[in-house]
């Protein structure tokens, strides 16, 4: 264990295995003359109990290496592990179930089944696994994000900042083991998008959970513990206890 | 805009195909039906033009009453020394009396040859000399020249194993006779005349067994060289008695072609039904098509507003695209209508319905039919999908906002849709019980707009109806249930649209169900209430002819038989209108066929009374002793006297005859039907061995119990109910292809919300099955309505009749219960492919795709 996250919480305790880790992952859309490495050997790990994001600028391969930790896409050469498992070795149906019970997501935009309330869609992956959850916590967790009162609303009668803590709530819901966020405030004002991510702050401090989020909004990545930099498919900087000045100076450089 | 039009319609046409595919089946049908009907209508056409090519007139009996269209023209027969008279007419140059009357062959195994009851007619009739005036042709033997020697059909000959030297038994009036063959004929260019049997024998063994000694049915005449036709007409005018008319052979010809195209028009229209409902089913499905498409395409279209396109040419873009789609389907169709046309002469052959071959006829009138209804059906299906595409404002090119049909539809449009059902039922209703001369079209229209009104009404019906019908799917199949459920309420307008399709199947296929089915109750309950006997021996001839009146006599000769009455039935005209006249012996009838009779007496039904159904005898303000006027075919106008008034028709019809009245009026005389009764002593197999042992010298006779003669007599509507659920079947495929369709196109507009779904977890699996759910509460919730519709038109029909006849109305529920269980079944089916296509959907292009 090399990687240190915050001193406080992760130290280098072997008890403490990465949630999810890749290991030279390698991703390359087309053939020959049009052949496009996403991913350049890529091998990082995202440690329990923290919140991880990563930033590029366009085409640095960010969305990609969210994609493939997160089971929805699949590496051309490498391996990547949520907890134990190896996704490289699941077939659609044991990486969808994986999906389902071990991670959340929040996506950009489209977060919400639009025929189902609100408390469907929170509750959706224990819907699909037949299973009631913890009640007691989706409780808590509906509670700290502050829509109890929006249960039974549709999405189309919430405002977009509910719509997407209704998606943070859903992503929490099954306890998973890691989160992937997308971009989650990309279609938000700055208050909105400023609650949510105080709301996934809190889920990391108060409630133990495990966030990954791709962004490319500095102010957003400063709520993270760490910043992980990628350029052209490699890693080529992390960042902890990062601020939006430094980012954005950290950013600038990659205009270069 | 043409341009854009068909660019359009190129980038979508996958998503076209089945649209195309509904119009294809429906004008293939039409165009099938078309060329079947104009190919069998040519051949009758050429064979009659064929057989009376040599006849210059026909001098006949006039007609004594019309007998509707199937029968034709009801004539007595004509004195056989009128040939003689005639011959010596000026312009003469030959005379021959012909002879046409019912005969049945026996193949070699003993079994009748046909099927007079339900098929084509069996004929027996005499062999004419003169070559120009005989319509068959000798291809083996001689012709008869004896008084037991015969001539048969090559047709009979092939279905009957028989052969020249072979003798075999032939039915006719009196005892059936053993005939030596002599000969095989064929008529004009065909081995039968229309799937018809035929025995030709001398001519005075014609008059005895066929007809009616020293009598012709009609005589033919050939003109001598330069005597036209009409002068020849002219000349026999003089020479005729009263009530014998002479017409020119090419009259006769018209006559007989009018005939048969009366038949065959009947036939096209029956078959059109389909082919309509067929166009009509697949009209939701292109309505439901173009406006997935236009509320898919809202961006686009927004962005040709907003570059300065006009409203009308976007919504002429739209019409042009289905005029496109329309063109191209109904020329495809019209050429698969050949081919579709040898598939009905399948199907029909299947049901015992037999049509002569021929060239295939394709006439500019079925291209046109053709193509005016397929392209029409497309264009007008698709105008309200225009109109909404037409109205997209220009400022969508920047939301693309989709259009959804949500919620339960405007207060106009239910009262709308309430006025329209109102109007339907009234014209059902109208053409049901208003004594119409040709009921048949307003009826047909009125459900077509019944259909219309709760196509109209379906988007507020839907969404309850949704709701009920997938009420325990939440339970039963959790979040697939769920979503399943919710996705048929989404959109409750495309989801009545395509429900719609199916439900005029299924409001279809219930109605005849319940009507069959009713029928068959009627039938039973006839039986069980009227007959009170042990067995019926049927001859199995129909109308036509029947069993010699000797097998009743022989068997109540017989101990276990305590009495055996025989049902004449011949067609009269009576107080103006056509009946099937029964006649029965009323000393033995009575014990065997209950009619309660009310008033008069039976041993007073003479030679000139009548018995009279109460309810009629009401009607007509009839009592016992009032004269009633009666044409005969073969005795003309008579009067007969009230002698009785019973009140059940329900074997013995409105009307019947004593035996004395029926002989003195009728020239031939066969049973349709021998009622017996055993004797008290006897048992019930022994009775029945006894007389079995009778009717077998009589085949094409068959001894039923009760049971056996119900099902018998049912078995024309059960063939019917097989026919016309074969005929529908081509319509729930179109309805079936509506409902993949739609849903296709649907999961195409929902690909996001899929990839989400995948991404928090759903299997595939999972997925198929949502979708496979979706489809079924579709399916079931167009059956259901069917299902509804279906009844009220059962009843309405069931009613109508019920005011000549007494009829049950039954429900079949095990049948009905089968067709949602098929309609389930068939919704899972619908949703296979757009089920799969959903399945393989790429998760992260349906997520990332923002």
């Amino acid at each position: 264990m090399t990687v240190l996250v915050t001193e406080e919480r992760v130290l280098t305790e072997p008890a403490f295995a990465p949630a999810a880790r890749t290991v030279d992952a390698t991703k390359i859309y087309g053939k020959d003359q049009t052949e496009v490495r996403a991913l350049d050997g890529v091998t990082v790990e995202f440690a329990r109990g923290a919140m991880t994001a990563i930033m590029g600028p366009s085409g640095s391969g960010k969305s990609t290496l969210l994609h493939c930790i997160a089971g929805l896409d699949t590496l051309t050469a490498g391996q990547a592990f949520i907890g134990d498992a190896d996704l490289s070795t699941l077939g659609d149906n044991a990486l969808t179930i994986l999906r389902r019970d071990h991670v959340g997501f929040v996506f950009q935009a489209y977060n919400l089944v639009t025929t189902l309330t609100a408390d469907e869609n929170i509750r959706l992956p224990l819907l699909l696994a037949g299973k009631k959850g913890d009640t007691a916590w989706i409780a808590k967790v509906v509670d700290t994000l502050g829509i109890a009162d929006r249960l039974q609303h549709h999405p189309s009668e919430l405002s977009g900042g509910q719509q997407q803590r209704v998606a943070v709530a859903r992503a929490l819901a099954s306890k998973p083991e890691i989160i992937f966020a997308d971009e989650p405030t990309g279609n938000l004002d700055s208050r909105a998008g400023a609650e949510v991510l105080g709301f996934m702050r809190r889920a990391v401090d108060d409630m133990s959970q495990t966030i990954v989020m791709v962004t490319h909004d500095p102010v957003a990545a400063s709520h993270a513990d760490r910043i992980v930099f990628l350029a052209d498919g490699k890693i080529v900087d992390e960042m902890y206890h990062p601020t939006a000045a430094l980012v954005l100076e950290r950013m600038k450089r990659f205009g270069d | 805009m043409l341009r854009t039009a068909l660019k359009s319609l190129l980038a979508h046409r996958t998503r076209l195909f089945a649209t195309a595919l509904a119009v294809t089946l429906g004008v293939s049908f039409m165009a099938g039906t078309l060329v079947l009907t104009d190919t069998v209508s040519r051949t009758f056409n050429g064979l009659f033009d064929n057989v009376y090519s040599g006849t210059s007139a026909v001098v006949r009996a006039k007609a004594a009453f019309n007998g509707g269209a199937n029968a034709g023209e009801q004539r007595g027969r004509v004195d056989a020394s009128l040939v003689d008279a005639l011959r010596g007419v000026n312009g003469v140059a030959e005379v021959e009396g012909t002879i046409l009357g019912f005969a049945r062959l026996v193949a070699k195994d003993g079994q009748a040859i046909g099927n007079p009851a339900a098929g084509a007619p069996t004929f027996g009739g005499n062999w004419t000399d003169s070559k120009r005036l005989n319509s068959f042709t000798l291809v083996a033997g001689r012709p008869p020249a004896t008084a037991d020697e015969m001539v048969i059909d090559k047709k009979s000959a092939r279905d009957g194993h028989l052969v020249v030297g072979d003798t075999t038994t032939v039915l006719v009036q009196g005892p059936p006779q053993r005939m030596l063959i002599t000969g095989i004929v064929r008529f004009g260019s065909s081995d039968s005349p229309g799937g018809a049997s035929v025995a030709l024998f001398t001519r005075s063994t014609a008059q005895t067994l066929v007809a009616e000694p020293g009598k012709y049915d009609s005589i033919s005449l050939v003109a001598k060289a330069g005597v036209t036709q009409q002068q020849l007409v002219q000349n026999l005018r003089a020479a005729l008695p009263a009530r014998i008319e002479a017409v020119t052979g090419k009259q006769v010809t018209k006559e007989a072609q009018t005939q048969i195209g009366t038949m065959v028009g009947t036939f096209t229209t029956f078959m059109l039904v389909f082919a309509v409902v067929a166009l009509l089913v697949g009209s939701f499905m292109i309505f439901n098509a173009f406006s997935i498409t236009v509320a898919q395409r809202t961006r686009e279209n927004g962005l040709l507003r907003a570059l300065g396109a006009t409203r009308r040419q976007v919504l002429s873009s739209v019409l042009l695209e289905a005029l496109a789609v329309g063109l191209v389907s109904s020329l495809v169709g019209l050429a698969l209508g050949v081919a579709v046309a040898a598939g009905l002469k399948w199907l029909l052959g299947a049901v015992g319905i037999d049509l002569p071959a021929g060239g295939i006829v394709f006439a500019a009138r079925t291209v046109v039919i053709a193509l005016v209804a397929g392209i029409g059906v497309t264009v007008v299906a698709a105008v309200s999908p225009a109109r909404k595409a037409s109205k997209v404002a220009p400022i969508a090119a920047m939301h693309g906002t989709v259009a959804t049909g949500s919620g339960y539809g405007s207060k106009k449009r239910v009262l709308v849709g309430c006025a329209v059902l109102v109007c339907g039922v009234a014209a059902l209703l109208f053409g049901l019980l208003g004594h119409l001369k040709s009921p048949v079209l307003i009826i047909g229209l009125g459900a077509t707009v019944v259909f219309f009104a709760v196509a109209i009404l379906g988007r507020t019906v839907s969404l309850p109806l949704s709701r009920i019908l997938a009420a325990p799917l939440p339970r039963l199949r959790g979040a697939p249930g769920i979503l399943a459920r919710r996705n048929a309420m989404r959109n409750p307008k495309r989801t009545a649209a395509t429900a719609s399709a199916l439900m005029i199947c299924v409001g279809l296929v219930g109605s005849i169900t319940i009507f069959a089915s009713s029928a068959r109750a009627t039938i039973n309950s006839v039986v069980d209430s009227s007959f009170t006997g042990d067995f019926i021996i049927n001859s199995g001839a129909g109308l036509a002819g029947g069993v010699d009146p000797g097998l009743a006599r022989r068997l109540n000769q017989l101990p276990q038989v305590a009495s055996a009455s025989g049902l004449r039935l011949g067609s009269a005209q009576v107080d103006g209108s056509v009946v099937q006249l029964g006649g029965v012996d009323p000393r033995l009838a009575f014990d065997i066929i209950d009619v309660k009779p009310l008033q008069g007496s039976r041993s007073d039904l003479g030679r000139d009374a009548i018995a009279v159904y109460s309810n009629v005898a009401a009607d007509k303000h009839l009592k016992i002793g009032d004269r009633i006027p009666v044409v005969f075919k073969d005795t003309g106008p008579q009067s007969l006297r009230v002698a009785l008034i019973y009140g059940s028709n329900q074997l013995a019809g409105n009307y019947f005859l004593g035996m004395s009245a029926y002989q003195a009026n009728f020239t031939n005389q066969y049973d349709s039907y021998v009622f017996v009764k055993k004797a008290p002593g006897a048992s019930a197999a022994a009775a029945v061995a006894a007389v079995k042992r009778v009717a077998v010298d009589y085949p094409g006779a068959t001894v039923l119990d009760q049971t056996q003669f119900k099902t018998q007599t049912a078995q024309p509507i059960n063939q019917l109910l097989g026919l016309v659920y074969a005929l529908l079947a081509l319509a729930v495929i179109i309805a079936l292809l509506g409902i993949g369709n739609t849903l296709a196109l649907s999961i195409f507009e929902r690909t996001q919300e899929l990839g989400l779904l995948r991404a928090v977890g759903m299997t595939r699996s999972q997925l198929r099955s949502t979708i496979r759910w979706e489809s079924v509460i579709i399916a079931l919730q167009g059956t259901v309505l069917g299902l509804l519709i279906g009844m009220f038109f059962g009843w309405t029909l069931v009613t109508a009749l019920n005011r000549h006849a007494t009829s049950v109305f039954s429900i079949p529920y095990t049948t009905l219960a089968v067709v949602v269980v098929l309609a389930a079944v068939a919704g899972v089916a619908a949703a296979i492919l757009p089920a799969r296509r959903a399945a393989k959907l790429n998760v992260l292009r349906a997520v990332v795709m923002a």
